[in-house]
């Protein structure tokens, strides 16, 4: 388990909530709803809380007709707090850690459901939200202009503005007519 | 009309108590969804005040204003089904039904 792992099992865990959804599967295998009614809580609220113990590797779900199906994942439950306590971080470096959080952040704040908000106009913010319409784009892969706007004007109404700057900041080439992913 | 805002002040009190309950019992998610429900209740009595006072608007204006909420919010919820948003999803599903309740009382109160 890595330090980052126990860092989640712990803050999954912290939450009254979410321990007696684990002691109600103690007792074996549930779907949503019948958690929803043993816990007074929506069923909603039900499924918000299972996602965060099947990121923390706590529980998994399975498909049974209409029903999600909920049990514990054993081989977590059965680590020690001693493993998690010693666990190691990751190797990765701090710094880029750091940038791939604040990366994340931006691409929340002007992101929703893969529809850019707004242009940002701070230079740093803007070139992550480039970067991620460029996402988009096969490297390599030669675009004619119309091809180039029909795969940003879904992403954001004022394409050739951020076509232009995708060009400036050379994210894609220009070359006569066509376009090419440089990064 | 007092009756419909009084309604909503009580419901924002006890959603207020809630949400603190909740905190202390440790159970920080659901006191955020119980935030979120306050919120409507909180949000509904604002705009509910404004139209009353506001000459020419009532009854009506409310009912408008609560029926777009309606509209506004089950798009988000389907944005977020759509998407497998499931925090959006609970989210969303939290300010629907504290909206149906305040739907149904105003109904009651204003026979509308």
């Amino acid at each position: 388990m890595t330090q980052e792992n126990a860092l989640k099992l712990f803050k999954c865990l912290s939450d009254t909530s979410r321990l007696r959804i684990v002691q109600s599967l103690t007792q074996g295998e549930m779907y949503t709803e019948l958690l929803a009614e043993r816990l007074n809580l929506t069923p909603s609220t039900v499924s918000f809380h299972m996602k965060k113990l099947e990121e923390a590797g706590l529980a998994v779900s399975r498909k049974e007709q209409y029903y999600t199906v909920y049990s514990l994942n054993r081989e977590m439950l059965d680590k020690t707090i001693y493993e998690a306590a010693v666990s190691e971080p990751e190797q990765a470096d701090e710094q880029q850690k750091r940038e791939e959080e604040y990366r994340r952040k931006v691409i929340r704040a002007f992101f929703e459901y893969g529809k850019l908000r707004s242009i940002p106009v701070q230079r740093k913010k803007k070139l992550i939200c480039y970067e991620q319409i460029a996402a988009h784009f096969e490297i390599g892969k030669v675009y004619e202009e119309k091809e180039v706007n029909e795969i940003i004007s879904p992403i954001h109404e004022d394409y050739c503005t951020i076509r232009r700057d995708m060009i400036s900041e050379g994210i894609l080439r220009r070359d006569g007519n066509w376009y090419i992913r440089l990064k | 009309m007092n009756e419909f805002i009084t309604y909503l002040s009580i419901k924002v009190e006890e959603g207020k108590a809630e949400t603190a309950s909740l905190l202390a019992e440790g159970r920080t998610d659901d006191a955020n969804f119980a935030k979120v429900r306050t919120n409507i209740y909180d949000v509904c009595r604002t705009v509910s005040q404004a139209l009353i006072n506001r000459p020419g608007a009532g009854t009506d204006a409310i009912k408008a204003q609560l029926e777009r909420f309606r509209t506004e919010w089950s798009s988000a919820l389907e944005k977020a089904k759509q998407h497998d948003n499931i925090h959006g999803i609970a989210v969303e599903e939290t300010k629907l039904a504290a909206l149906d309740d305040i739907i149904a009382h105003f109904q009651e109160v204003a026979g509308a």
